[in-house]
């Protein structure tokens, strides 16, 4: 075993702190960077759960829920495109919902084709359910989101932009951000988004293969008043459009960063504090004439070991709070690349707080064991 | 076992402290020799000086005048990286108080001088960290740490710090001022026979009278100075017990 090993399993103690100060350091950035992601993944429901390769809206669309009305016509555009399979319409946009109280919730309806070939219908639409919004008014929503909607199950009625609509089926794992999805038959919503016939949110498009999407968008992207994406770089524009254009994500980065600072400055005074306790020891190296920077990689290996105990401990931690999120309806996404880049970020600040701590390794003047 | 030349020669030695109406004298045109195998013993009142000489001779502290001759070099005209080096390579120290690492065991201690500066394996440094603590009586004690030993026998610890690399100097600074005589006398014993047996140049400061008949010579040290000529011999002044 290492002499800084040893020595930190027998001051234990006196390394507690920074210990910890890692741990939180490392907890919190996974665990607020998971939220971030979990929060805005939620924004890029409607594209991330369908099967479309393109979707084409309004000129300068910034997210998928900010989408404006667009000539159906537009349609011809897409069909004209020799890699694209039969480009459909997508209805979506913000309605108020009317509770039995009387109280309204801004909600974001949903209106897609509902066939097996169907390239707006969310997966998590089964067959049965697809089948039961054909009916007019028929809607489905996020179990999660009842309560939020005054709604106690299937068979309620309530009514959208002052009309009436009936649950016929819940879905889970949709719940969303800006309001609750409501998904319906396109039927259903053109009404409801007062919508005129000949209008549509958003037209959809798959490509024979999926490769030749992004090749598509540039030429959709010659044509006038609209704008075309491939379904990635939809999904990727409306979740760094709700992580700019909110304070959400500047506000979660700033306490991530305020507990990687917290972490910085308790470790490093932590290894400060345990080098200059055995500056006499180093001391008696330095006049036996161990060179400082064999005692300075001492310090910088205390470090390393304790950025890997306090990561050790966060991460059960970590993973524990998912779940318990999870049961609260808060969704952590922790992805391996999340988990490295919030292991290497700690790592990195215990390492850096090693090197602040060296600046105690100055004190060291063996002539003053001379007494 | 004394060789023939001196093995370390100081000319000259002039260190002060402070300066203006602060300023005070430490050391003050100090010369002496000291040869190989030879035990000498540096006394004299508070505040005369040996600590500073001792800091001097042994590459610490910079004097502000004179040489320090040791093989062949004068140390004070050398970078700070050869004097580390002169120091890494030839001297061991023992300080006043044990200085030894509150989480290492006795072994482990020794250890760390072969491993860290002279990059000797770790199964090499373990062997002759064990066969030092032998020598020292401490064969059973290896594994302890410095809170599981007594006074003396962390002072032994110390001594085979400084001695495990075999260095051609040993500078002492009241090794035995902890301690009481029985186990002063031991670590005495250690050092007398670190010079006589391995040829290691061993200055002690110590006030300590009755370390006094085991040693080869006594400099007398008073304001500064050198009070006795340094080439008496311990046997002119003192009887062999």
């Amino acid at each position: 075993m290492s002499y800084s090993l040893v020595t930190l399993w027998h001051e234990r103690q006196r390394y507690v702190p920074g210990v910890l100060a890692v741990g939180f350091s490392a907890l919190l950035i996974a665990l607020q960077c998971g939220l971030l992601l979990g929060l805005f993944s939620i924004t890029s429901i409607p594209v991330d759960h369908t099967r479309a390769d393109i979707w084409v809206g309004a000129p300068q669309v910034l997210s998928v829920d900010l989408g404006r009305p667009v000539p159906e016509s537009y349609l011809s555009r897409l069909a004209a495109q020799p890699e694209v399979e039969a480009p459909e319409i997508y209805l979506q946009g913000f309605a108020y919902w009317s509770k039995p109280n009387g109280a309204t919730e801004l909600c974001i309806v949903i209106g897609a084709r509902l066939d097996d070939q169907a390239l707006g219908c969310v997966d998590e639409l089964t067959p049965e359910l697809r089948s039961l919004i054909t009916e007019p008014g028929a809607i489905i929503l996020d179990e999660s989101e009842l309560g939020r909607l005054g709604m106690k199950g299937i068979g309620d009625v309530a009514e959208i932009s002052g009309q009436r609509v009936r649950l016929v089926g819940l879905v889970h794992g949709l719940k969303s951000l800006a309001g609750p999805y409501v998904f319906c038959s396109l039927g259903t919503a053109r009404p409801l988004l007062h919508l005129l016939p000949d209008q549509t949110t958003y037209l959809l498009a798959r490509c024979r293969n999926p490769a030749e999407a992004p090749a598509v968008v540039e030429r959709l992207r010659a044509y006038p008043n609209m704008s075309a994406f491939t379904s990635e770089d939809f999904s990727f524009r409306t979740r760094m459009h709700w992580l700019t254009m909110t304070k959400a994500g500047i506000a979660l980065g700033c306490a991530a960063a305020l507990g990687l600072l917290v972490g910085a400055v308790v470790t490093s005074q932590t290894l400060y504090a345990a080098t200059a306790a055995s500056l006499r020891e180093f001391a008696v190296l330095q006049a036996l004439g161990i060179p400082r920077w064999r005692m300075a990689l001492t310090v910088l290996a205390q470090a390393f070991w304790v950025g890997l105990t306090g990561i050790a401990l966060a991460v059960p931690v970590v993973f524990g709070l998912r779940e318990l999120a999870d049961h609260v309806g808060a969704k952590i996404l922790l992805p391996g690349w999340l988990l490295a880049i919030a292991i290497g970020v700690t790592m990195t600040m215990a390492l850096v707080s090693g090197l602040a701590a060296l600046r105690s390794l100055r004190l060291v003047e063996p002539a003053t064991l001379l007494r | 076992m004394l060789a023939d030349g001196p093995s370390l020669s100081a000319r000259q030695i002039s260190r002060s402290f402070g300066c203006g109406e602060t300023r005070t004298i430490a050391l003050h045109n100090v010369s002496l020799d000291l040869h190989s195998g030879e035990f000498v013993m540096l006394m004299g009142p508070s505040g005369s000086g040996k600590s500073t000489l001792l800091a001097v001779l042994s590459g610490l502290l910079h004097p502000d005048s004179g040489q320090v001759h040791v093989l062949g070099q004068d140390l004070w005209r050398q970078t700070e990286p050869a004097r580390e080096e002169f120091r890494r390579r030839y001297c061991g120290f023992i300080f006043q108080g044990y200085n030894l690492f509150p989480a290492l065991t006795a072994r482990q201690q020794l250890e760390v001088v072969l491993r860290w500066g002279h990059g000797v394996s770790g199964r090499e440094a373990r062997r002759r960290a064990d066969e030092m603590l032998l020598q020292l009586g401490l064969g059973k004690k290896a594994g302890l740490r410095p809170s599981q030993l007594s006074g003396g026998e962390k002072q032994r610890v110390a001594i085979g710090r400084a001695l495990i690399k075999e260095p051609l100097f040993c500078f002492a600074d009241e090794p035995t001022s902890a301690l009481d005589w029985a186990h002063g006398e031991q670590i005495i014993e250690l050092l007398r026979a670190a010079a006589q047996e391995r040829g290691t140049t061993v200055l002690v400061v110590a006030h300590d009278s009755r370390i006094v008949p085991f040693t080869d010579r006594v400099l007398q040290l008073e304001d500064g100075c050198l009070a006795e000529p340094e080439t008496a011999r311990r046997s002119e002044l003192w009887s062999v017990p």
